[in-house]
């Protein structure tokens, strides 16, 4: 049971520059995870809109309830 | 042992042992109980006790802090207790009259004769302002009497103490009003009582009078920490707290010590100013640093004091990093003051390391201030002087004393960060020196421990460096080309450095390969063969998370890059990948990743992510029904919370539209109950975060277009694709609203077919 250390960051950014790099990165992964699912949904989109219904398959459907 | 023990109440005669043994009549044998006690408080689960318990541990705590007990020893032991016990006595401190009695003795204490009963007394009041901020009302008068009286004239540990409860009062109040938000709609829990601004007419001279207490070489001591510091440090967290109110409070002490012949005077008003440049208004600050702006300028050259100088550049650093950038109306760096600026900052990265340290750390903030100016951005003239000054500092004899050559790195990577096209190709003349540089700190040989490890510190700077140039150039066309004549000569540089076992080297390697991988494109593949092996190291590095978390954020990155091409890795990939979800040893914000993370992989390889399904599909449903249901108060645990269902979710709209279009999308069909049941009860449950909507309800639209009409009778049934579908139709968030919008068009093809 030692006092507690009380000392707090002194004359010190905030947020240091290897937590933004970090941060950064995260960012840029997640914008580009979105940019990828976005293609995909509009790839998706207009191959619909030049295929209007694709016949589904009706033997493959197993039991859904 | 107790630790262990108590929680499974498999102890139950220790606590009635010890409370039996500190009725003893021999000190010693009161003290070492009160001892245990306390050790025991500090190590059991609050839920582990019971009132009863408590009360009884409380009742022989206080009479053993009392006055009336007369040895020291005895006293001290048991105020440590007190402390320690805290966590336990949320009862008793809801009762007005133990609340009393309790204050009293604490209060009593911190007037002991004996100097360590007084700083575990403040320790206690530092701990209770925390944990009982709501109950302090009657008696903050009493309080602010003890805590000045302790700092003007008691020692100085116990000093800290005082001026630590008036911080810890602070974090408190910021906290609160940070909740309340900008429209005082009392958001939170408790409310704020404002006793900072209360007490600011005579906390504030009180911290002031501090400033004058530096110790002769605190900027060159990492360890320092003295009362002028936590007094420093505890008037900026006032500002915080009240804003604008502590300025002209604060203003008649700067004029009249700023000029005074004695540095202390000088360096103390020089603090007090840097201390409230955060919280009170730009309106406020502005105009008084447009006039003292030239006056710091100019103490920063020719002050005679390093203490003076020191803070003087971090103040600077302060005016840039809160009254100067793109979101300042009426910013205090013009085009006419800025290369004056520059200048002062260039010349005084030359001077002593503490000093070119903060100098370093302005020229961060003055940097990226300019982050969104555009094209023509003020410091582009000077960004070889700029980039030149940096790197002379690195290359400084005495670079590693006061985290010199990390600013300076640092402050290089702000300046990448900022710069523009028109100064993109001295940016990419960078790269080359900074290879150079890693390259040589691979060759050296035989060093002792210390110096491989500041030569493990130096390789992270500069594959972090490395990391912040691959990012800013690989993310335009015309950059790229010009930086990927680098990409074989610097993937060559980390795969060596992978070869040195250091946590926070591998990480920077890794973060800097990402961002490789992302500018390569399919070209990265050439890298795989010689960079898998290390891939996989990531991944299996449960010690160091960071490490796993990030590769783990790579895989996403290569999948991105590589496409299908990733498809020959995959298999090593998803079983360390499988083995991190199932081991108890990971930390548990690489979960979430991990998920996302499988979505990434199967909307690379498409139907090939087939033979995965068996093992990752019974996963992500155990996890949702986890997450579905985790309702807590807690707010760390519904943040991640919220992470592990974005997670789960992102990797099933990964799974659904990566079988888009494949003969093999039947093999889904059998897990869409569980995910429309799972997107059903998030919204039943309503406490989804935005992030979580959005990629919940792009889920509902990509099962759609992928099942298609197979699984139109489903969803039809959801929830999910009537009210939470409407719902997310009205959102004001664009993202919710395109999701949407995304979602409404595949349901409504797969029910209508």
């Amino acid at each position: 049971m030692a006092p507690h250390d009380l000392r707090r960051p002194f004359k010190r950014a905030a947020i240091s520059d290897q937590q933004r790099r970090r941060d950064i990165a995260l960012i840029r992964q997640s914008q580009h995870r979105s940019d990828s699912q976005n293609r995909a949904r509009n790839l998706a989109s207009s191959v619909v809109s030049l295929q209007p219904e694709p016949d589904p398959d009706p033997e493959t459907l197993p039991g859904s309830e | 042992i107790a630790g262990i023990e108590v929680p499974h109440k498999q102890w139950p005669e220790l606590i009635s042992a010890l409370l039996s043994s500190i009725q003893q009549p021999q000190s010693h044998v009161k003290q070492a109980s009160l001892e245990t006690l306390g050790y025991l408080c500090e190590e059991v689960p609050p839920q582990a006790l019971d009132q009863d318990q408590v009360n009884k541990i409380l009742t022989a705590v206080v009479q053993g802090m009392s006055t009336s007990e007369g040895n020291i020893d005895v006293r001290l032991a048991a105020t440590r207790a007190l402390y320690n016990a805290l966590g336990f006595v949320q009862a008793n401190f809801s009762n007005d009259m133990e609340r009393d009695y309790i204050m009293r003795v604490v209060c009593e204490a911190t007037l002991s004769q004996e100097l360590k009963i007084r700083q575990a007394a403040f320790e206690c009041l530092v701990s209770i302002s925390s944990m009982y901020y709501e109950k302090l009302t009657s008696y903050m008068q009493d309080i602010f009497n003890i805590t000045e009286k302790a700092v003007r004239e008691d020692e100085e540990p116990v000093a800290l103490q005082a001026i630590e409860f008036w911080s810890s009062v602070c974090d408190e109040e910021i906290d609160i009003l940070d909740d309340y938000g900008g429209d005082f709609t009392a958001d939170s829990d408790i409310p704020c009582f404002y006793f900072i601004k209360q007490a600011l007419p005579a906390l504030v001279p009180m911290l002031l009078e501090t400033l004058l207490k530096q110790d002769e070489d605190q900027d060159q001591d990492e360890g320092a920490w003295n009362i002028a510091m936590a007094g420093g440090t505890c008037l900026g967290l006032v500002a915080r707290t009240v804003g604008d109110d502590v300025v002209p409070l604060v203003m008649p002490f700067i004029e009249d010590n700023i000029t005074k012949p004695d540095w202390r005077q000088r360096e103390a008003a020089t603090f007090a100013f840097g201390s409230i440049l955060e919280g009170p208004s730009p309106d406020k600050l502005t105009p008084i640093v447009n006039v003292a702006l030239n006056f710091m300028l100019s103490a920063l050259m020719k002050d005679p004091n390093n203490h003076v100088k020191d803070t003087t550049a971090w103040t600077l650093g302060r005016i840039f990093e809160f009254l100067h950038g793109s979101t300042v109306e009426t910013p205090v760096i013009t085009n006419e003051n800025c290369q004056q600026i520059l200048t002062v900052l260039l010349q005084s990265m030359k001077d002593v390391p503490n000093v070119a340290e903060k100098a370093c750390g302005a020229l961060y903030f003055l940097a990226q201030g300019y982050e969104d100016v555009g094209s023509a951005s003020p410091l582009s003239p000077f960004i070889q002087d700029i980039i030149q000054a940096l790197l002379t500092v690195t290359h400084r004899e005495d670079a590693g004393e006061s985290r010199l050559r990390t600013s300076a790195y640092e402050t290089l990577n702000e300046v990448v960060r900022c710069s523009t096209d028109e100064t993109a190709s001295t940016v990419v003349q960078l790269v080359p020196v900074i290879m150079m540089e890693l390259h040589k700190t691979l060759e050296a040989q035989k060093l002792s421990s210390d110096e491989r490890e500041k030569q493990n510190e130096v390789q992270g700077l500069l594959c972090g460096c490395l990391q912040v140039a691959t990012q800013k150039l690989g993310s335009t066309e015309p950059t790229k080309y010009m930086f990927m004549q680098y990409a074989d000569q610097m993937m060559d540089l980390f795969l060596r450095v992978f070869a040195c076992r250091n946590a926070t080297v591998h990480e920077e390697a890794m973060l800097a390969i990402g961002a490789l991988a992302y500018a390569a494109g399919p070209n990265f593949l050439k890298y795989m063969q010689g960079f898998y092996p290390y891939l996989e190291m990531g991944l299996q590095n449960f010690e160091e998370y960071q490490v796993c978390a990030i590769t783990v954020g790579v895989v996403g990155d290569l999948c991105r890059a590589l496409e299908e091409k990733i498809l020959p890795f995959c298999d090593g990939i998803m079983t360390q990948l499988l083995k991190d979800l199932s081991s108890s040893q990971l930390h548990r914000s690489v979960k979430p990743p991990i998920f996302s993370c499988f979505g990434d992989i199967a909307l690379a390889i498409g139907e090939n992510f087939e033979k995965y399904l068996i093992y990752a599909m019974p996963m992500l449903q155990s996890a949702a029904e986890v997450s579905a249901h985790a309702a807590t108060n807690d707010d760390e645990m519904i943040e991640y919370t919220n992470q592990l269902r974005n997670g789960i979710l992102e990797a099933y709209s990964g799974i659904f539209q990566g079988f888009k279009n494949s003969p093999k999308t039947q093999l889904l069909m059998p897990y869409a109950p569980h995910i429309l049941q799972f997107l059903d009860s998030l919204y039943m449950v309503k406490d989804m975060d935005d992030v979580v909507t959005k990629t919940a309800i792009g889920v509902l639209g990509d099962l759609a277009d992928t099942l298609g009409s197979n699984a139109g009778p489903l969803i039809n049934q959801s929830l999910s694709c009537k009210e939470f579908l409407e719902e997310c139709l009205q959102s004001d968030d664009h993202l919710i609203k395109e999701s949407a919008d995304w979602a409404k068009l595949a349901v409504s093809r797969a029910v209508s077919g």
